[in-house]
């Protein structure tokens, strides 16, 4: 592991869930970097290069406020994971795809089901199967679905309203869906023929890693109120969906920070790690990755939306047509969103970068769907597979320190090699079989590499966030049945 | 020294250091490395103690490559291997090199049929901590996957 070069004597401690990196600690830096963490989780951020990244970050042109990291931060490559900033696009401010992450608009779909977690026990075996069967992981096969290049430009173009005019899902997984399911800026002619090539088969595909398919239950309900909104009662049954633009997506940021790199130079921009390579948002270059960023980001959310139809499927199948899956709600991780936000008392248009990051914005903002504008929308913070996830809610103090943003997991902690060696894939298979969770993966080394040791605590990292004033707690889940596609 | 290649420990994604006498030996194993990380499964791959051994390989794949320097010239090698991996379906873990600069060159890639991948996919090659060092006459590149 590369070490840190930093000591906690570096750093001012702002508060018990706040620290700063202070402008004067690298002369390139352009603002002071927050870092929202505690004392304990600090200390083990210390022993990788995540701080370097985020303070990386902090140099880049047009950026406002801090450079931010959340609880969940970790080394990435580029912006670390957990990584957030806001670039002001009438001063220069940029966008940069590497900032932004290969596998555009990642995210996770909750899906609430009318029935208790007790009800469904007796079938969840078999829907278990079911659910690993329906849903493909597409590595090294494809998916289900092949698309013509014509059929892929649509979806790149309209996301997943499109899905839907095809016969898939409902309007409401569409109305619960951060955007609509759609970014309107969305252009296919800026998205590559090896981007379109890799993805038009990949729609409905979870892909591999971290991404996965969990049925759960409520076990927990912090705000009743706010709760019977988001439509979560305690006992009650969730599905939860986690996975993103596949190679459509992966090849597209492949192609834009390629594109970048020869350019940096006639734009004046001087990086201190070229995978942060990024464009005047304003400039050609910069308003094409845009286009195709959103193209790819409806891919994704065409992508979620035919899996939650499956998923569906699998439930009537089993269940009968007495069952309704409705969407919660569809929340991105990886995305650069045109925002406005109070910058100096000012109200300033802003390109917000959220890497393994989360909108998190409370009511009263006009992106949010109308079944939420009183509350704020969920903000989804999926666990590990033997934890809980929790359903939070976006605060003003969350807008106003943070651009109304959130983190996106639970974070990891340990590389994949020493999960691999703390712990046996077969053994841990048992340990959760123990605990009641159903599993469904065929891959032993897989299993281990996503254990829950390989995590931070996602209850410690919860508590920070909330400390912090960035959300409050809503609900908590826990798994009942992990499916890492077949 | 016949290491190909190391996977290092990285918190969330996969670092490999590729090693080699000659530069187009490092491509090779970089190319290698990257693959035979995730773990390709094939009927033509075999794993003994986790050492992969391929029985035939199945595809023959040309590409050729133009960058404007040597770090970007293997982040460019390494993403057209990833394309065709995905759109074909195929691991590659062999190389031959026809052309080879600091700035382009020209590769047939020999790859096998597969039907996943034991670990991860590969989302990306990265720029960052990209180097080339030369010790001791061995070159050693570190390449930062994204996955």
């Amino acid at each position: 592991m590369e070490e840190s070069t930093f000591s906690k004597e570096q750093l001012i401690k702002v508060t018990n869930s706040l620290y700063e990196v202070p402008k004067f600690y690298r002369s390139d830096m352009r603002v002071p970097a927050h870092i929202f963490i505690n004392d304990a989780m600090l200390d083990e951020v210390l022993h990788d290069t995540s701080l370097q990244q985020i303070v990386n970050v902090a140099t880049l042109p047009g950026i406002v406020n801090y450079a931010l990291a959340m609880p969940d931060i970790h080394q990435g490559y580029g912006f670390p994971i957990g990584g957030v900033a806001a670039f002001d696009i009438a001063n220069q401010g940029i966008i940069s795809p590497g900032g932004i992450g290969y596998d555009i608009n990642c995210g996770v779909r909750l899906i609430g089901v009318n029935m208790f977690a007790q009800e469904l026990k007796p079938y969840l075996e078999e829907l278990a199967t079911a659910l690993y069967h329906a849903v493909p992981s597409g590595v090294g096969r494809g998916g289900k679905l092949k698309l013509s290049l014509k059929e892929l430009d649509t979806i790149l173009r309209k996301g997943a309203p499109h899905m839907l005019k095809m016969g898939y899902g409902t309007p409401g997984d569409i109305e619960h869906c951060e955007e609509g399911g759609s970014m309107s800026e969305a252009d296919p002619d800026y998205v590559s023929e090896k981007a379109k090539h890799r993805g038009h088969d990949q729609l409905g595909t979870l892909g591999s890693g971290n991404h996965f398919l969990e049925v759960q239950e409520i076990v927990e309900i912090y705000d009743e109120k706010i709760a019977q909104v988001f439509g979560l009662t305690q006992g009650m049954v969730t599905v939860m969906i986690h996975c993103g633009s596949r190679g459509l997506g992966h090849q597209n940021c492949t192609d834009y920070v390629r594109a970048m790199l020869p350019k940096l130079d006639s734009w004046g921009i001087v990086l201190p790690d070229r995978e942060l390579a990024c464009a005047p948002f304003t400039s050609q270059e910069g308003q094409a990755y845009y286009a195709s960023m959103c193209a790819s980001a409806n891919f994704a959310w065409a992508n979620r939306h035919l899996i939650g139809h499956w998923v569906r499927e699998c439930f009537e199948k089993i269940i009968g047509q007495t069952v309704l899956l409705r969407t919660i709600y569809d929340l991105s991780h990886n995305m650069g969103k045109k925002e406005t936000h109070l910058v100096n008392g000012k109200h300033k248009e802003l390109i917000v970068h959220r890497k393994g990051a989360t909108r998190a914005f409370p009511k009263g903002r006009r992106e949010l769907p109308s079944a939420y504008a009183q509350t704020g929308h969920p903000v989804l913070i999926p666990g590990t597979m033997g934890t809980s996830s929790y359903v939070l809610v976006g605060t003003e103090t969350g807008l106003e320190k943070a651009f109304g943003s959130c983190c996106h997991g639970a974070g990891r902690r340990m590389s994949r090699i020493k999960a691999k060696k703390s712990v046996r894939g077969s053994t841990l298979r048992q340990e959760l079989e123990r605990q009641g969770i159903i599993i469904r993966c065929e891959s032993d080394p897989g299993l281990a590499e996503e254990a829950p040791i390989a995590y931070k605590d996602v209850d410690d990292v919860v508590q920070v966030v909330e400390h912090a004033g960035l959300a409050r707690r809503v609900a908590r889940v826990k798994p009942i049945a992990v499916i890492k596609g077949g | 020294m016949n290491k190909e290649y190391e996977i290092v420990p990285h918190t969330a994604d996969l670092k490999i250091y590729a090693y080699g006498i000659t530069l187009t030996e490092v491509f090779r194993n970089a190319l290698r490395g990257m693959f035979a990380s995730i773990k390709p499964q094939s009927t033509h791959i075999r794993y003994e103690h986790d050492e992969l051994k391929v029985s035939t390989y199945t595809s023959e794949r040309k590409v050729v490559v133009h960058s404007p320097d040597r770090e970007t010239l293997l982040v460019d090698f390494l993403s057209e291997a990833l394309y065709l991996s995905d759109i074909h379906n195929e691991a590659f873990l062999d190389a031959r090199f026809s052309d080879f600069s600091d700035t382009e060159l020209e590769a047939v890639l020999f790859g096998v049929a597969i039907t996943g991948f034991e670990v991860v996919e590969i989302k990306a090659v990265t720029y960052h901590d990209l180097t080339f060092e030369h010790l001791d006459g061995i070159w050693r590149a570190t390449i930062v996957f994204d996955i």
